[in-house]
């Protein structure tokens, strides 16, 4: 196979690089059938829309189409950050994914040491059904799930608080239990399908490592975090980048589920304002240029990550 | 042997479920000395090393380390260190770090490890080494580390699995003798466990030979060659292995001979030795015992043979011959005879002084 691959990079190097391409494309058509899914996916519904980011610089309107409209500079982005309410929308996307990485990302890799510890078959198995199974459930249901739950009539919690003789909490129209609300279900929701990932590079550490600890006097937490949680590190630090670069990106449906305008206060972050802006409130050019911004906040963190991560350990993502 | 083993194994049992891989070892093995088990794959060698180190359950029998049983004492509290087949060096810490590891957990004071360290790295040659990283080392140097970490823990009993299989055959040979170098040096009991019979005869002082579950003989690296207790050892131990032909004994006036099929070999006298009429039998002879001409032999016997082979090797050559219609090999000098002398040669002879026989059916040593 590498003598192959060796003799085709030979052949190619005499050619120009886009004859090289259909030479290889022809050579291994199979392949780039199988890709080309992903690349069309990539085309249509991430670069071509981008054509449309120039309606943040534009006063647009639906009538006069994109082209049609008049260029106005920043303008959109003066608006936007004069109005506190995106200020506001700013501020509670890095707090709650602040708090989200914080709480959230340490438990996935937490859960798959523990069910690494797990020797008994039957139980580890049936301990990661149960903390896989919320993964599948649609966000709408645990949207609901959450709601029955919290309710101030029927929901269990406030059944128990009121059991146990204390005052009925309005969980979901109290601002200040918002985040912890979003950040906890979610945590339940996604912490034991995140554990996989984590589950699968402690599969691939060499037992005899363990086995060489264990003779030399290390007990199983010294392993855990002397052996295992080193040897996943490079796991551990592509995931928190992964996240960081999402870190903008909040359940943006989920919120839109949860909220209302009385949680606003500490719920409403980027995604949902330009939900609200622009198709509830028609202004396609502002929520385009809080969108734009959006996009390039997160490009910066992912980035910075990434460099973070490459100078100070051997991982990162490119 | 003295009556205070440093090792013991005593009808020791290793089952898993109804499959039983070791099947009631008995072994003593006495304060520094160097046993080799060594056996084809699947014989439970390393099992049994496995035991003695606490990484496997004994599912019956007594293990025993320095005087004490220890069957239920965990492996950091047996006293004993391991050198594992892929070194098992943490990927993510220094050489040092890899080194002083085992130190470190038993919360030894700095000095102590820094000592520790430096000594097994200058009697290992990592000096310069001990900033870098495994990734960073080579296939011997990263056995060189796997081994200063068991020595530095000044165990009772050096435990080696396969250690050398990862290398390649030249870095094996210098390994095979720093390591008997560093035995010598330090004087620690240690089992060390190989397929490979070079390894075994060049380091052990004596050889545990194992077949399914079970040892086969127990001796000095002459004795198993040299007195083989049935085929299996035989076969093992020497490359190539010995010959083993099959015929059956005839007695007649001059005494028993072995009689192959066109050919009849004299079997000498020996006391103690006795054979029956019409038994089947296997002829033992080793590929260094058999020769091209008689130049030199006292006691030997002419048999006619056809060449299939010839394999040179420099110095010596092998010849594969057909011998009364069964496979043999020879080995001979190569540097005053050519090798179409060699593949033309129609005879052989067997040095009579180191004639084996097995029992045909029990395939146990009668001679």
């Amino acid at each position: 196979m590498n003598k192959l691959d060796t003799n085709k990079q030979g052949a190619s190097s005499s050619m120009s690089p886009f004859a090289a391409l259909l030479g290889r494309i022809k050579a291994d058509w199979q392949v780039y059938v199988l890709l080309a899914p992903m690349v069309i996916w990539f085309i249509v519904f991430l670069y071509v829309p981008m054509g449309g980011l120039q309606i943040a610089f534009k006063d647009f309107s639906l009538f006069r189409g994109i082209s049609g409209s008049s260029w106005v500079g920043f303008e959109h982005f003066y608006t936007l950050f004069e109005d506190e309410n995106f200020l506001r929308a700013i501020q509670n996307t890095f707090v709650i994914s602040f708090y989200g990485l914080i709480f959230g990302f340490p438990i996935p890799i937490m859960l798959a040491l523990m069910f690494n510890e797990i020797h008994h078959f039957v139980f580890k198995r049936v301990a990661q059904t149960i903390a896989y199974l919320p993964h599948f459930i649609s966000v709408v249901i645990v949207a609901g799930l959450v709601i029955s739950f919290l309710s101030p009539t029927t929901g269990i919690v406030n059944l128990a608080l009121d059991a146990l003789g204390f005052d009925k909490i309005y969980f979901l129209t109290n601002p200040e239990y918002f985040r912890a609300i979003f950040i906890g279900s979610n945590i339940w929701k996604e912490a034991g399908f995140d554990s996989i990932v984590y589950l699968a590079a402690i599969a691939s550490v060499n037992p005899s490592l363990y086995e060489s600890a264990k003779v030399d006097g290390a007990t199983r937490f010294q392993m855990m975090y002397k052996i295992t949680l080193p040897t996943i590190l490079p796991t551990i630090l592509i995931m928190l980048i992964i996240k960081i670069g999402n870190m903008v990106e909040v359940g943006f449906e989920y919120i839109i589920l949860l909220y209302q305008p009385s949680t606003f206060e500490t719920a409403d972050v980027i995604s949902t304002y330009i939900y609200r802006v622009g198709l509830q409130g028609s202004q396609y050019d502002v929520a385009t240029a809080a969108g734009l911004f959006n996009a390039v906040v997160a490009f910066v963190m992912v980035y910075a990550a990434n460099w973070l991560s490459r100078k100070y350990s051997s991982s990162s993502l490119w | 042997m003295s009556s205070n083993p440093n090792v013991t194994l005593n009808k020791v049992y290793k089952r898993y479920g109804d499959v039983e891989v070791v099947k009631g070892i008995d072994l003593a093995i006495e304060k520094k000395e160097f046993i080799v088990l060594v056996g084809p794959s699947g014989c439970g060698k390393s099992t049994t090393l496995r035991m003695i180190a606490g990484l496997e359950g004994i599912s019956d029998g007594e293990v025993g380390v320095a005087g004490r049983v220890v069957n239920n004492v965990a492996p950091k509290d047996r006293d004993v260190a391991m050198v594992f087949q892929n070194y098992a060096l943490y990927p993510h810490l220094n050489v040092y770090d890899n080194i002083s590891f085992g130190l470190k957990l038993r919360k030894a004071n700095k000095e102590e490890v820094e000592a520790s360290v430096k000594e097994a790295s200058s009697i290992l040659g990592l000096d310069q080494y001990l900033e870098r990283r495994p990734a960073d080392l080579s296939g011997g140097q990263r056995q060189r580390v796997a081994m200063g970490r068991a020595i530095v823990r000044k165990p009772e009993v050096f435990l080696f699995d396969e250690p050398l299989s990862n290398l390649d055959a030249k870095l094996r040979t210098q390994m095979r003798a720093e390591i008997k170098r560093l035995h010598k040096r330090l004087g620690v009991t240690t089992v060390y466990v190989t397929h490979d019979q070079v390894e075994a005869m060049t380091l052990a002082d004596r050889i545990v030979i194992m077949r399914d579950g079970k040892i086969e003989q127990i001796g000095s690296p002459m004795e198993v060659f040299t007195k083989p207790v049935n085929t299996f050892v035989a076969s093992f131990m020497g490359s190539p292995p010995m010959n083993l032909i099959k015929g059956v004994m005839v007695q007649e006036e001059a005494g028993f001979f072995i009689k192959l099929k066109d050919n009849k070999v004299p079997v000498p006298a020996r006391e103690g030795c006795t054979f029956t009429e019409g038994q089947k039998v296997y002829l033992g002879i080793r590929p260094e015992d058999m020769y091209l001409s008689s130049n030199g032999l006292n006691n030997f016997e002419r048999i006619s043979c056809h060449v299939d082979l010839v394999e040179p090797l420099g110095a010596e050559a092998l010849l594969h011959i057909k011998l009364d219609g069964q496979d043999a090999v020879v080995k001979t000098d190569s540097r005053n005879t050519s090798i179409d002398e060699m593949s033309e040669s129609s005879e052989i002879f067997l040095n009579l002084d180191y004639l084996h026989i097995f029992d045909g059916v029990t395939e146990n040593s009668i001679y």
